[in-house]
């Protein structure tokens, strides 16, 4: 009980302390003077909304990227990370949000990949590898063979196998970054109950997640970061579910959304008997002219490669897909997909606008425009599409010097209008868009949700994912809950709530063994 | 003085393709050294020799731009050489030797396609390969002796003038502005900005990248077929050994042109240009006495740090 | 069982790759020749055979560690040729054979620090070496000749019971990059590495406090370093320096490689598949050979043979 007294006494220790962080990429501004400290014993969430910051902030504590000004101080003293190592060294572990586990190694040799022990002549250990993952594995209430490969887990799995990582380090500060996106509600248990732990021997935990109870559940502390900046730092009781969304949004959450629409026309995307995989369970969906659809339901569950499976990025199992009325020609070819859904008049917006999405080396014109080019065979002439670029520039106010200016100039906000632009500005009546806000601003957000229901109301349909279940409850009138590769409940997004959701998800679940370790 | 060594600046002047830096240099070495050599007589007959190099340019730069390469040229160009100066076609007309060396451009250009864009084998060994399997064959139908002598009116036409342009140079403007305005007007060159810019981006924005690359691969077969029938009319005999240099010397030019993977902002003219570069440092090199060795040297140590100078460009503006 | 079969035939899931077909290819020609080439299945043919091989096996070992991290080193050719050279210069064996290793490391560095510091595409990086290093060897030793040190020549000519002495390095050799590969943490660096880089996540390693740009930048070292010693061993046979004796082996060490299972995008592979890669190539010389078919026509059967089976690998990245 003697931590029940560091906990509850005044005189506890920061182990680390954060102190006007900026940091910026290329363009666009990261983090603008933040400051963050970290109490021994406590366990910290870090929240805001996708892009506001938290996950640059902690790859700064991690020593993966380095802070354009601002220092980090530990004790009083001013310490600097030039590498992951450096951080790792000086007992800062992390879990990444993003599954960074390499596939071609087993558990044990990604356990200890970087600190490998040796024997005599430099021979990795793998029997005191082999025996220690084991033993981390278990005390997760994991049986899995150490030496598996990687590329052989379930995602969830490889999501347990990432915090074993992180939390078997022999560390004093733990960043999980959101290390619960795949989990189900036991496995969420399980790992609270490591931080409890954790917590409880004094070490400082930092916490991300987007699901409210479970910040509410294990946390003590909580810093909402917005727009790249830091909004306050407050004690969780003193906080409600509400009063936090409000913190982090900035403003009440029905502004920021367009008003819903009545009533649906005719549909324009019909699915029936869908099989993402040879062994998921069928299901049928339609999205109504003039609606906004969502794919809710925890991470990696299928929604993308479902939306993906439209346009020929992934093979489906089977299933009939109409597209107002015609139905598509499967198996869609993977080279030629996309063109031939544009063609139809469906065009889907990628979640990742950088790697998937723009070309940041090229103008904003040639973004914009590439969308009409397209639509055409490449021997025929080009068109300048000056008028086009403009008007669609204007219309979603993008705020640059011209459509010559590069697009890696631009801010992240302006970036995602120049990326949903060059679909809109090709005339598609169906929208396919993952992840409409990731990484903007609250303003931009707002028009971005302006300009989807403009769309919409102007006779078009759209689908839409998002990791951020507030957005989708706010932006669209119906959702389907996705789980196991298939729609598990259908609900209006008026009355959804997150918790409803994740309820309707899992509940399908509960009866299922938790995780399955045979191949 | 300081202003002009601001990032701004920097960033401006490391824009412009290296070669027109490059050419003027070396153009003002050649003044100094031997102005007599800077007439238009001399001069056409210096860039008259690099005629089918920068052909082969014209293709490389394509391939380049959509982050590929194409160093299978040496084995067309041997293998076009072969038809038409050992008496595999005795008798065939000028018109058949220009078809069957098109055709023969077409069909590696789009197998080289083919194995990158469709089967997305590494380039660079498809079309090695592709380059050491042609040789192989050409060298074992003649049995690694030179094949015979090339039909007189090659040179003949080879060595008309209009307006005393020699032709072959007139020839490789007239493709090189085709080309500048075929990558300019078409939908065509849209695609290749794009694929070269980001392949993934180009898919979802609707781009067919497995055909672009095909496309991009046959222009340059179809190139190489142009420049290997002006290279076997300039040289105007049968050979088992020319042009082996040629595909990596395009390559060096094309970069020194601004025309980097994926990236293509030397157009068609920085290429162009460095070409030109070539052909002047060819004089100079052999009025300062430098032998081959020397000149594959000079090869290396011109790509390599061309593509230094991009790679850093491209890693200051990355961070 | 079955999920060790179902290993060793796809390669999926394997950090080795397929290298068992490389296996039954090898044991197929063998059968082959055994049965259509006299004396080919004495124990001298077999073991001149290896001889013969050692070179290149010792080059693709080299040329593994740079593909094991997504890399691809094209110089290696003309380093074999640079170092006869150098050998040839009659300098005393115990200067000029630390010598072509210092150099050949030197070529190596180059190459590794264009790569991972100067961000520069390995091939364009060890192509332009390639030429750089030629043009070199052929202001040295413009045509073949020179004096190699007797006892290089000793060590590649001699023999030992009957079995040739070349067989003993290689297996030194061989062991040697066992430890390296398969032995030490540098070696499972290089895997976690390249499988990084293959999946599109070139910054995993970094994060997990790997040093990565030291650990490619080496792997080009020791690719240079075994192109030398390959070098070393062809010199003593050939008795000389000769400008054009490493002409298109770089071709030859990749085909061995891939031949062997390691996949070209990094990653996945494995010693013994490399070393059965280069002698699936060199009992095909030897069975070419025998049935008398022109060398033209064996470097276009080695061209369409590196093209299938660089055509079965399949990656997701698309050009170069």
């Amino acid at each position: 009980m003697q931590v029940a007294a560091t906990r509850i006494g005044g005189d506890v220790k920061k182990r680390i302390e954060m102190s006007g962080i900026s940091k910026a990429f290329g363009g666009s501004v990261a983090l603008k003077n933040v400051s963050f400290e970290l109490l021994e014993g406590s366990v910290h969430a870090l929240m805001g909304e996708n892009g506001a910051g938290k996950s640059t902030l902690m790859k700064i504590l991690a020593g993966v990227h380095q802070p354009d000004s601002g220092e980090i101080f530990r004790d009083g003293r001013a310490v600097t990370f030039a590498t992951p190592k450096e951080a790792l060294d000086f007992g800062i572990s992390t879990v990444f949000q993003e599954l960074s586990l390499l596939a071609n190694l087993t558990i044990a040799e990604n356990m200890f990949l970087g600190r490998e022990p040796t024997l005599r002549f430099g021979t990795v250990d793998y029997t005191t590898m082999n025996r220690e993952t084991t033993k981390a594995l278990a005390e997760l209430g994991l049986d899995l063979d150490p030496k598996t490969m990687v590329s052989e887990l379930t995602i969830a799995e490889r999501q347990f196998v990432e915090i074993a990582h992180g939390i078997k380090a022999d560390a004093s500060i733990f960043i999980l970054d959101e290390p619960t996106a795949a989990l189900n509600a036991a496995d969420v248990e399980v790992l609270n109950r490591h931080i409890r732990r954790l917590r409880d021997e004094g070490k400082a935990i930092v916490y991300i997640s987007h699901r409210m109870d479970e910040i509410f559940e294990i946390c003590d502390m909580v810093t909402v970061l917005k727009d790249s900046e830091l909004v306050a730092t407050k004690p969780l009781a003193e906080m409600t579910p509400h009063s936090l969304i409000a913190m982090m949004v900035g403003r009440e959450l029905k502004d920021l959304f367009p008003e819903r629409n009545a009533e649906p026309g005719e549909p324009m995307l019909d699915v029936e008997n869908f099989r993402i995989s040879a062994s998921s369970e069928p299901f049928s969906m339609t999205v109504g002219k003039g609606e906004i659809v969502g794919m809710a339901g925890l991470e990696g569950q299928g929604q993308q490669r479902f939306l993906r499976s439209l346009v020929g990025q992934f093979e489906p199992f089977g299933g009939k897909v109409s597209v107002r009325g015609k139905a598509l020609k499967f198996p869609v070819s993977k080279d030629g997909g996309i063109r031939y859904l544009q063609s139809l008049g469906v065009g889907l917006v990628p979640e990742d606008r950088k790697e998937e999405g723009l070309f940041l080396t090229l103008s904003i014109g040639h973004n914009i425009a590439m969308g009409l080019h397209s639509r055409k065979s490449e021997f025929s002439l080009a068109d300048g599409y000056g008028e086009k670029i403009r008007e669609t520039m204007a219309s979603m106010s993008v705020q640059a010097s011209g459509p010559a200016e590069l697009v890696s100039a631009l801010s992240g906000g302006n970036q995602q209008k120049v990326l949903l632009g060059r679909y809109l500005a090709a005339g598609m009546s169906i929208l396919l868009v993952e992840e409409p806000t990731r990484g903007v601003d609250i303003g931009a957000k707002s028009e971005i949700y302006r300009l989807l229901r403009d769309f919409a109301n102007k006779g078009g349909a759209v689908v839409v994912l998002s990791r951020e279940t507030i957005e989708l409850i706010g932006l669209c009138d119906r959702l389907y809950v996705v789980h196991d590769d298939t729609i598990v409940s259908e609900m209006a997004a008026e009355n959804a709530t997150e918790h409803n959701i994740l309820d309707a998800a899992l509940s399908r679940q509960a009866s299922q063994v938790r995780l399955e370790t045979t191949p | 003085m300081a202003a002009l060594f601001n990032r701004t600046n920097f960033n401006r002047i490391s824009r412009i393709p290296p070669a027109y830096f490059v050419f003027a240099v070396l153009l003002i070495v050649l003044w100094i050294a031997r102005p007599h050599m800077l007439n238009i007589n001399i001069m056409g007959i210096f860039i008259r020799q690099v005629v089918p190099l920068g052909i082969l340019v014209l293709g490389q730069m394509l391939v380049i731009r959509v982050n590929s390469i194409d160093l299978s040229g040496a084995g067309v160009l041997l293998l076009i050489n072969f038809y038409i100066s050992s008496s595999m076609f005795p008798g065939a007309s000028l018109p058949f030797f220009v078809a069957i060396s098109l055709a023969t451009g077409l069909a590696v250009g789009l197998f080289n396609g083919y194995m990158v864009g469709k089967r997305r084998v590494s380039a660079v060994i498809v079309t090695l390969a592709v380059n050491i399997v042609l040789v192989g064959i050409v060298q074992f139908l003649a049995s690694g002796k030179p094949p015979g002598d090339v039909p007189s009116i090659f040179s003949d036409i080879y060595n008309t003038k209009l307006w005393l342009i020699p032709t072959p140079v007139l020839f490789w403007v007239a493709l090189a502005l085709i080309m500048s305005l075929f990558l300019s007007r078409f939908v065509y060159g849209r695609y290749v900005s794009s694929v070269g810019a980001n392949p993934v981006a180009a898919l979802f924005s609707g781009v067919p990248v497995e055909r672009t690359v095909i496309v991009a691969h046959t222009i340059a077969g179809l190139m190489t077929a142009l420049a290997s029938l002006v290279q076997t009319a300039s040289i105007a005999v049968g050979s088992v050994r020319v042009g082996h240099e040629l595909p990596i010397l395009a390559v060096a030019a094309t970069i020194l042109g601004g025309v980097v993977f994926g990236r293509g902002e030397g157009g068609v003219w920085g290429p162009f240009f460095g070409v030109l570069s070539f052909a002047l440092l060819f004089v100079v090199m052999t009025t300062f006495g430098i032998g081959e060795s020397g000149k594959l040297i000079t090869q290396g140590l011109i790509i390599l740090l061309a593509a230094i100078f991009y790679g850093l460009r491209t890693a200051k503006s990355r961070t | 069982m079955n999920r060790t079969m179902k290993r060793l035939l796809t390669g999926k899931d394997s950090r080795q790759g397929r290298w068992f077909f490389a296996l039954l290819i090898a044991l197929a020609i063998i059968v082959w020749l055994g049965l259509t080439t006299e004396r080919f299945l004495t124990s001298e043919n077999l073991f001149n055979l290896v001889a013969q091989a050692m070179p290149l096996i010792i080059t693709a070992i080299g040329m593994m560690l740079v593909v094991l991290v997504g890399g691809l080193d094209l110089s290696v050719g003309s380093v074999i040729s640079f170092t006869t050279a150098i050998l040839a210069l009659g300098a005393p064996a115990l200067i000029s054979i630390p010598g072509v290793f210092a150099l050949a490391a030197c070529i190596g560095l180059i190459n590794g620090l264009a790569v991972t510091r100067l961000n520069v595409h390995p091939i364009i990086a060890t192509l332009s070496m390639q030429f750089i290093v030629l043009g070199i060897t052929r202001i040295l030793r413009p045509v073949s000749g020179g004096d190699v040190p007797q006892i290089v020549i000793d060590a590649v000519a001699g023999s030992f019971y009957g079995i040739p002495l070349p067989v003993f390095w290689g297996i030194v050799t061989v062991l040697i990059a066992w430890k390296i590969i398969h032995g030490s943490r540098f070696g499972l660096h290089l895997f976690a590495i390249g499988g990084g880089i293959a999946s599109g996540t070139d910054e995993a390693t970094h994060n997990f406090g790997v040093a990565d740009k030291q650990k490619i930048l080496l792997a080009y070292v020791g690719c240079s370093c075994f192109a030398a010693l390959a070098g070393i061993f062809l010199a003593g046979r050939i008795v000389s320096g000769d400008p054009n004796v490493g002409l298109l082996f770089e071709m030859d060490a990749i085909t061995a490689v891939a031949i062997g299972g390691t996949q070209l995008s990094g990653g996945v592979g494995s010693l013994h598949g490399t070393v059965i890669g280069a002698l699936v190539m060199a009992l095909l010389a030897n069975g070419m050979n025998s049935a008398n078919i022109s060398a033209f026509v064996q470097t276009a059967i080695k061209g369409v043979i590196l093209l299938l089976v660089v055509g079965l690998q399949s990656r997701k990245k698309m050009g170069l």
